[in-house]
């Protein structure tokens, strides 16, 4: 009996090994180990044989009965692990082929610099303002020490509707709404559109400044300066020079334009900054007291600096972009970089 | 204003080279914004002598020359036929390069070799024409570089001087500035007028009818002149400041007027009627014809300087052509006078005629030293034209203007400035600026300003100018002291950054166009001529008549965008623009400016792509968008109206979005018309909401919701519908059946056409129900289910399927 079942045992352990299939399996292990299975059948024969022999050869049915499965086990596994990998194979794509992707919306890139720029001096403490686009003579003008016939108007080219309403020619005239409706100490930023009838590479009829303020007691030029050198190095980098340079402003005295050392040669010298090494970036200066006394502020008390910059043109350096034109033709090609 | 590197040492001895000078100026806010070297780079260009002259084997018009640089005989073809063997001429030898960029390189002209270029004054800038080469005199030394010989190696700076400082349209007024801030002092050449002629008394006079208009009128006469061309250093100097040079009597006023700021005028003696001049108001239509042609029409405002019989300078502006220096003159009476700036703006400009005087005399010209720059001129005239310079000057000055005394305090200019500057450090700086100084008390300067600087006024002007020349580089770079509370931005202005940054993720991109659009805009979006937004601000002097209107809505200018990037053949567009509007008020100066989000959407829903969806934008796409932003800003009571519509929208596929009864604004399919008259082949569809409409329907922000713990169950209802009856009907008829369990409802399919009758349409449906306590039971999702299937079949007499 004990030879019996060791014949059986290779038997079925060389058609396990021959089975490729699942099923194959499945029909040997009812063919060996099912109710009336081939090892079934020889346990069924156990009560024939002597209380001696009868362990005996039941430890070997036993033995025989756990190598099948054991081995019926390890060949399912092996089984489906060769037809999962088959399928994977069959499953391959090709993962050059470009993604599904939903559309992509863009800010403009004059937004994108007006937030930055607002949120820097968010956390210098300054709040925003704004003020209308279509302004009177006396904000854009008067109030800002530039009476009529004054020479400095030709400085800006006006768009007009008629003798007094104008298209603001810059954000300044947010200074004087400001100040006429609270006292000091006043400190905001103000962003916005403004116009000059001017039209070419660098200039656009309309274009976007933003404008800061800042008035209080014993407020210094050393101040100004302090304030918008940590401001330049917030947006340009630490390590940006920065210069100021005297300059004339009706509604500022002292006034100065601030210089950052060329961001494209980095103050070598080249096309962008003229070969000077400088780009002029903001306008600035100490309030004038003339300005001070068309808002009725009392200028032996109260010092402080307004400064103004153009958007287009840190956008343009910022981005690298050559032609201020680009940034109004809304082409979205263009837009889409931002 | 254009001053040159050497003209500058002529008046201050300064021996800093010309790019530090350059900065110098610079930081003295005398901004240099080009500085260009005469002659430099050029050193090969040489004096030479032609050896031989010989006709070239192989061409007629050609030359062959043997030329003499000092070291060889060189071989050189030349073009030219206005010189002989010996002439000195310019040579540009292999490796020069001329202006404009051009390489003098060995070359073969027809056949024969060429070892550089004979060179005229055109090829060398020095000219801007010449006929043939240039002839050096006799005396050039062969060899030497041809700039050196000259004396023309020079440095021109281009100062964009700023409006206040008038005091520096000249090159003294430069000297000056580069003396204060190296503590030099100024050379003003002699002024000794060799006075050889006749009294001028009994020669001329002068009369001012007009004193508030010319408060002083100083006059010189010179007879005996002999005209001419300008010696070459005058000319040469005239030319670097971009002047032409015309005769030694006129190059001579405007030489005086770039050195020393102040314009003067040179009439033709003869051809002043009485050998008077009278200064007086122009006749209303008095017509006057000036130096360059023109005819001008007067009126009285302008100030005109007239001799016994006419008009013979429009002052301070331009002379007439009936007492120009000209073929002919020997007699000159030169005047030096001061008018009123405002005048001469006003006549300068109405006119349109600006030049270097009338620039001059608006920004304010020294009143004071008006005779030094006649006494140089006279003095030049007489030199260059052999004249003779009459005894004295004509000097009517009715009431002497004083200079301006100005308090300055110590303590004032330290603190304005943030530094701590001493009594003596800032007396220095007064007296090196030329203004005389004293000290009332401790602290406090007495300043008088000389009256060449008409920018001074106050004490601040002042503080600037001890800033100024302190040196703004030394200025500390100080933090504010402030109270530490600041305003957050606003919710509005946190509120448009967010309606942006949702576009965005809507995947808009953003567009900016000009605030200004065409006048036909408003007929091409099919706005009736009496709505309001067809009458828009005009302005009066517009870019051009496209560019001429205030917009008084975002749709055209989204429409011409699109326009554009279709012709650039980008067909799917989504983009947006959030800026304002402006609409005129009745009775009121300024128009509302009302914030407005935009958009526009056209072509294809995806992006293209081998696996994307291929199907077109609809009017849902954009409804989505409005449906998203208006809940995501919390909007509250957002309903859509199909009625009032703007004429721009298709009036089947467009709706007005309100809040309760407030309109918003609205969205939709553009009306086909308005598609063709911008020349778009696919539909568009265009949202348009008002800001602070939308900001005034906002609700509070209530408590989260704690989701509920339990599962939902959902239960479908397939209905047909009469295909007028709108679907949110049937929505508010499932939301008002009054049931804490019923969580919500969507709808999941809409079907028309095949099986359906033509007047129905099938509608599914799918409710949530469930529970914050626990699982529903199905018994009671049946009964809750039963609930709004009665509704709806009481309320709507909806047919389930």
């Amino acid at each position: 009996m004990k030879e019996q079942l060791e014949a059986l045992l290779q038997e079925a352990l060389s058609e396990l090994g021959q089975a490729s299939t699942e099923e194959g399996l499945q029909e040997l292990r009812v063919k060996y180990l099912g109710k009336k299975g081939a090892v079934t059948g020889l346990m069924k024969g156990l009560g024939a044989l002597s209380a001696e022999e009868r362990p005996l050869v039941g430890q070997v049915v036993n033995t025989v009965k756990a190598k099948l499965e054991e081995t019926l086990d390890a060949r399912t596994a092996d089984i489906r692990g060769a037809v999962k990998a088959q399928r994977l194979a069959a499953e391959k794509i090709d993962v050059t082929l470009p993604g599904r992707k939903r559309p992509l919306g863009s800010k403009h890139p004059i937004t994108l610099v007006t937030e930055e720029i607002c949120s820097i001096f968010a956390a210098l403490g300054f709040a925003v303002a704004e003020g209308p686009e279509i302004e009177l003579d006396f904000y854009n003008f008067e109030a800002l020490n530039l009476p009529k016939d004054h020479p400095a108007r030709d400085m800006q080219d006006t768009f007009y509707f008629g003798e007094s309403v104008l298209l603001r020619t810059h954000t300044s005239p947010v200074q004087i709404r400001t100040m006429l409706k609270q006292p000091p100490p006043v400190r905001i930023i103000a962003p916005g559109t403004v116009y000059r009838c001017d039209s070419d590479a660098t200039h656009s009829p309309m274009f976007h400044q933003i404008e800061g303020l800042m008035v209080d007691k014993g407020i210094t030029f050393a101040d100004l300066k302090g304030i918008l050198t940590l401001f330049i190095s917030q947006l340009f980098g630490k390590d940006i020079g920065v210069r100021l340079r005297p300059s004339f402003f009706p509604f500022t005295e002292p006034s100065a334009e601030v210089d950052i050392a060329c961001v494209i040669c980095r103050g070598k010298g080249c096309r962008v900054c003229k070969e000077t090494g400088w780009l002029e970036i903001l306008g600035s200066g100490m309030v004038d007291p003339e300005v001070y006394r068309h808002v009725g502020y009392d200028s032996e008390q109260y010092t402080g600096f307004a400064f103004g910059m153009g958007i287009e043109r840190i956008a343009m350096l910022k981005y690298g972009i050559a032609d201020m034109r680009l940034l109004f033709e809304n082409d979205l090609r263009f837009l889409k970089q931002f | 204003m254009i001053v040159t590197y050497n003209w500058i040492k002529e008046f201050v001895d300064c021996d800093l080279p010309a790019a530090e000078l350059s900065h110098l100026l610079t930081m003295l806010g005398l901004e240099v914004e080009r500085m260009e070297e005469v002659g430099g780079g050029m050193d090969d260009v040489v004096v030479a002598q032609v050896v031989e002259k010989n006709q070239h084997p192989n061409a007629d018009k050609l030359s062959l020359c043997k030329v003499d640089n000092g070291k060889e005989i060189l071989d050189v073809v030349c073009g030219a036929q206005n010189f002989k063997a010996g002439d000195k001429v310019a040579l540009a030898q292999i490796g020069a390069t001329l202006p404009g960029d051009f390489k003098i390189k060995r070359s073969k002209i027809r056949g024969e070799e060429s070892c550089g270029m004979l060179c005229s004054e055109k090829e060398l800038a020095l000219s801007a024409e010449s006929s043939g080469i240039m002839i050096l005199p006799e005396d050039f030394q062969i060899g030497t570089p041809l700039f050196d010989a000259l004396g023309t190696k020079d440095v021109i700076f281009e100062i964009g001087l700023t409006p206040n400082r008038a005091d520096c349209l000249s090159v003294v007024g430069i000297a000056r500035e580069v003396a204060a801030k190296l503590g030099k002092k100024v050379h003003y050449p002699g002024l000794d007028v060799n006075e050889t002629g006749a009294p001028i008394g009994g020669i001329a006079s002068v009369e001012i009818l007009a004193p508030e208009l010319c408060p002083r009128y100083t006059a010189r006469h010179i007879t005996g002149c002999t005209l001419a061309d300008s010696p070459a250093w005058l000319a040469n100097r005239l030319m670097a400041a971009g002047i032409r040079a015309i005769n030694n009597i006129v190059d001579v006023t405007n030489y005086v007027l770039l050195e020393y700021g102040h314009p003067l005028h040179a009439f033709d003696f003869k051809l002043l009627s009485g050998g008077k001049i009278v200064v007086a108001a122009a006749g209303e239509g008095e017509k006057f014809g000036t130096l360059d042609g023109q005819e001008r029409e007067l009126t009285v405002t302008d100030l005109t300087i007239r001799d016994g019989a006419k008009a013979v300078a429009l002052a301070g502006i331009m002379g007439g052509g009936n007492s120009e220096i000209g073929e002919g003159t020997t007699e000159v009476l030169l005047e030096s006078a001061y008018f009123n700036p405002s005048a001469i703006r006003k006549t300068s400009k109405r006119l349109g005629i600006h030049t270097e005087s009338s620039h001059r005399f608006e920004r304010g010209a020294d009143i004071a030293g008006l005779t030094r720059a006649l006494d140089r001129a006279a003095q030049l005239i007489a030199e260059l034209s052999g004249g003779k310079v009459a005894k004295g000057v004509i000097d009517v000055y009715p009431a002497p203007v004083e200079p301006r005394v100005i308090t300055a305090r110590l303590a004032r200019i330290n603190a304005v400035s943030g530094l701590a500057l001493s009594a003596t450090e800032v007396e220095d700086i007064f007296r090196r600026l030329e203004f005389e100084v004293t000290q009332t008390e401790a602290g406090v300067f007495q300043v008088k300003v000389p009256l060449f600087r008409v920018d001074l006024e106050r004490e601040i002007d002042l503080v600037e100018e001890v800033v100024r020349l302190n040196g703004f580089d030394k200025v500390p770079a100080t933090l504010p002291q402030a109270s530490v509370f600041s305003d957050l931005p606003s919710d509005d202005q946190r509120l448009a950054a967010k309606v942006k940054d949702l576009l965005v993720a809507h995947g808009l991109n953003e567009v900016i166009n000009y605030s200004f659009v065409a006048p036909s805009s408003c007929e091409k979006i099919l706005l009736p001529q009496e709505d309001l937004r067809s009458n828009g601000m005009v302005l009066l002097n517009p870019i051009s008549d496209e560019l001429s209107v205030m917009r008084t809505t975002m749709l055209p200018g989204l429409l011409d965008t699109a326009v554009k990037n279709v012709s650039f053949r980008t067909l799917n567009l989504r983009i947006f623009e959030m800026r304002r509007i402006y609409l005129p008020v009745e009775g009121e100066e300024l128009p509302q400016e009302p914030l407005y989000i935009s958009a526009l959407l056209t072509g294809k829903r995806d992006l293209e792509g081998w696996n994307q969806g291929k199907d077109e934008i609809d009017f849902f796409d954009v409804k989505g968008i409005a449906e998203n932003l208006l809940s995501e800003l919390n909007v509250g009571g957002v309903n859509f109206s199909a009625e009032d519509l703007d004429p721009y929208y298709h009036p089947g596929k467009a709706c007005r979005i309100l809040s309760g009864k407030k309109v918003l604004g609205s969205l939709g399919e553009l009306h086909p018309t308005v598609q063709e008259n911008y020349g778009i082949a696919t539909p568009l569809y265009y949202l348009e909401l008002n800001f602070e409409a939308l900001l005034a329907c906002r609700k509070k922000q209530g408590a989260a919701q704690v989701p509920s713990r339990f599962p939902s169950t959902f239960r479908d209802i397939a209905m047909l519908l009469p295909r007028e009856l709108p679907v949110a009907d049937v929505i508010s008829c499932v939301n008002g059946v009054k049931a804490p369990e019923l969580e919500g409802v969507e709808i999941f399919d809409l079907y028309m056409g095949g099986n359906i009758a033509s007047h129905e349409k099938s509608v599914a449906i799918r409710v949530r129900y469930g529970s914050k306590e626990r699982t529903l039971t199905d018994d009671e999702v049946t009964r809750l289910h039963q609930r709004v299937i009665d509704a709806l079949q009481k309320k709507l007499n909806v047919s389930f399927r």
